[in-house]
């Protein structure tokens, strides 16, 4: 028997089929509701990124819902967000600003993921006047392009680096030489540059500085010349996995220092349940961690209120990429209440103008838009827990010498 | 021939209307098409036209933005930055055909698929000259809007594509294309022939990489910042391929064409399957190639049975 139709014209209409499913609106547009459109690489590389930022941003829009939505003059509106992959590459995440705006017409925005994407992204959303939140863009050449609708709640890369070194200048004199060993990607490596800056500046001598590439998996050599310059004090710089990695080789080879610091791993769990002994010592810092403690007027309460809720909702403690992305809504949430429209000149202004407390901290914004009020935690891993060491405020302990 | 510029001068006219549309978003999206049949134009060259299966269009193309970006960043002029990166590709394709070419099939692909990695590694540990993995930041120009600077970019990149296709004209219908044919079709029998297969492959790798390189410049400029990850991404090489396939290989327009129904199926599954978009994307070629394996100029709709 011979088919009807031939075969090439089959797929012809199998292809027809294939894009007409597609070509049905995939998002409905609800009247009444305030829509904020995320550009996050769902997919690729910085896909676990997003996953983080997705749980920051969703807990933000249940909890604010819940309590019935954000208030915009007199009446209450709920709040969607409209997500969008980039696929963890920077001119799509560009595209995806783009369409957000004139395609999907979302009213305000979150910036992608990390600095180098929200800088490029923010060309497009200033030219269309679009209110933005950075969560994740630390660096300051982000935001010193005179642009006026981006607003960014991490602080530059050097105050994370700055505090540590004036406390270890302070309470352990002796540190002179600085070994630092950096991962080759965008943040790892900036603050690893704002790290040799730090210890130059306080007359310590950075006897070694070398980059990894990503998915080193052995870094047994980097090691052995780290050792053979003796340092006083490690800087390693990587994501969590890179970081146990290299502190388990450390221990392997008998490295021992008065300091090590490690950005960003220990702020997890499972950097101390990996390590165990070995973590113990071990200093980093963050823009947030889930030991310090605020109270506000925001829809979470208080910091611990917001840890708790993030249990509740994912199982795990949130770290500073959630507590981020979730103090992103919150921040415009206020904006918006402060406004009392959804107008973007107007609400551009509020942000502008803030001056508040979030379970995140205190948020107050600089003339180029970043933060500038708030003080990243340094902390160090102590009998297996976190303890916060600076800022003063919040402190739970003392800087402890002495890593093996 | 004739007939084919003077098609391609009228679809090039079209395109060039395209801006008259005022949406940012179509215009984004027509300077992206471009830069596409760009690629999948140069891959026609030694891909095309010599049949030898290259993976080197991410290694070229990256290799190209960070040329004229590092150009530009010491303060050469855009427009020589973007020629300096096509010469350099250029030259770059030379001495790595000459290597490489010795190769054929499986043997060649793998080897032009690892040159990208190694760029890539070299330009990450450059951190000096090219940011490393911090990426590079272009100057962004100050005096002119940002409608007007799309507009320039889609114009430049339409240029690019238009010389590139007149290019591609020539070499198909001069002794260039006839020798690159013979290749394809029994590399030793053209050698025996007096064809000097050498010579010929390499000069296809060199127009293959010049214009790759050029798009990767002018990209750079496009977006204002290139990190290492972005532009020597493997699937540069892969898009180019498959782009060629879906429009016809071998065939003037088909990379074109070819570029255009790619971005068109990116675009549509891209903004409706949040999570799935690249397996349907994926299945879609997969379908394609397999029931049309000419590409679009295949397809031939029951209505049409019977007529040439």
């Amino acid at each position: 028997m011979t088919s009807i139709l031939p075969r090439r014209a089959l797929a012809a209409i199998a292809m027809l089929a294939c894009g007409a499913v597609a070509a049905l609106p995939g998002t409905s547009m609800a009247q009444g509701t305030i829509r904020i459109g995320a550009p996050l690489p769902i997919t690729g590389p910085l896909s676990p990124e997003a996953k983080k930022l997705q749980n920051g941003m969703n807990l933000w829009v249940e909890t604010a819902n819940k309590a019935g939505g954000i208030k915009v003059g007199a009446k209450k509106m709920k709040v969607e967000i409209v997500y969008v992959d980039y696929q963890s590459n920077t001119p799509r995440a560009v595209q995806a600003t783009e369409k957000l705006i004139t395609q999907d017409k979302v009213d305000f925005l979150f910036s992608p993921f990390g600095s180098g994407a929200a800088k490029a992204a923010s060309s497009v959303s200033e030219k269309y006047e679009m209110p933005t939140i950075a969560a994740t863009a630390s660096s300051e050449q982000v935001y010193d392009q005179g642009y006026k609708y981006l607003f960014g709640v991490y602080t530059p890369n050097q105050t994370l680096t700055e505090p540590l070194a004036d406390l270890v200048k302070k309470q352990a004199g002796g540190v002179q030489r600085v070994a630092i060993l950096a991962r080759n990607d965008l943040f790892p490596l900036a603050i690893a540059q704002e790290m040799e800056k730090s210890a130059k500046k306080r007359g310590m001598n950075v006897l070694y500085f070398e980059k990894y590439a990503i998915g080193t998996l052995d870094h047994a050599s980097a090691l052995s010349q780290i050792k053979a310059v003796a340092p006083h004090w490690i800087f390693a710089t990587g994501y969590i996995n890179d970081l146990i990695l290299i502190k388990k080789q450390m221990s392997d080879l008998g490295i021992e220092a008065p300091v090590v610091t490690m950005v960003a791993g220990p702020a997890y769990k499972e950097f101390v349940s990996a390590l165990g002994k070995s973590a113990e010592n071990v200093t980093s810092a963050a823009w947030w961690h889930p030991a310090v403690r605020y109270t506000s007027k925001d829809v979470f309460g208080s910091t611990e209120n917001f840890n708790k809720m993030f249990h509740a909702k994912y199982g795990t403690e949130p770290d500073y990429g959630e507590a981020s992305s979730a103090v992103s809504g919150v921040v415009l949430q206020l904006a918006i209440e402060a406004a009392g429209t959804l107008d973007k000149k107007a609400v551009r202004d509020a942000l502008a103008k803030m001056n508040t407390m979030t379970f995140f901290g205190p948020i107050k914004f600089g003339p180029t838009g970043q933060v500038v009020s708030l003080d990243p935690p340094v902390f160090q891993v102590q009998k297996g827990r976190q303890v916060v060491i600076l800022p003063a405020g919040i402190k739970q302990g003392d800087l402890q010498l002495g890593v093996k | 021939m004739r007939k084919s510029a003077l098609l391609a001068a009228v679809l090039f006219l079209l395109v060039a209307l395209v801006p008259l549309a005022g949406d940012a978003y179509w215009l984004r999206l027509g300077t992206t098409m471009l830069m596409y049949g760009v690629i999948a134009m140069a891959w026609n060259f030694i891909g095309g036209l010599a049949g030898y299966p290259s993976f080197a269009s991410a290694a070229f193309f990256g290799l190209g933005a960070y040329a004229g970006a590092v150009a530009q960043k010491l303060g050469v002029p855009m427009g020589l930055a973007w020629t300096l990166a096509g010469a350099l590709s250029l030259a770059f394709a030379a001495l790595l055909g000459l290597a490489l070419l010795r190769l054929r099939g499986h043997y060649f692909a793998i080897a032009s698929l690892v040159v990208a990695e190694v760029l890539r590694e070299l330009v990450n540990s450059a951190t000096d000259l090219t940011g490393g993995g911090m990426g590079l930041n272009l100057p962004v120009p100050h005096d002119a809007t940002v409608a007007s600077q799309s507009e320039f970019f889609f114009y430049a990149m339409l240029a690019l594509a238009a010389i590139t296709f007149a290019a591609m004209l020539w070499a198909t219908h001069s002794k260039l294309g006839f020798g690159l044919r013979c290749i394809q079709q029994n590399e030793s029998a053209a050698d025996m022939l007096g064809v000097n297969t050498t010579l010929y492959k390499v000069a296809a790798f060199m127009l293959s990489g010049a214009f790759a390189g050029a798009a990767g410049a002018i990209y750079a400029s496009w977006v204002h910042y290139i990190e290492p990850p972005d532009v020597f991404d493997v699937l540069y090489s892969v898009k180019a391929i498959v782009m060629v396939l879906l429009g016809g290989a071998g065939s003037v327009f088909g990379p074109l064409f070819g570029a255009a129904i790619f971005l068109s199926l990116e675009e549509l599954v891209w903004r409706n399957y949040l999570q799935v978009h690249t397996g349907v994307l994926g299945l879609m070629i997969v379908l394609l190639v397999l029931f049309l394996p000419k590409g679009v100029f295949s397809l031939r709709l029951p209505w049409r049975k019977g007529k040439p």
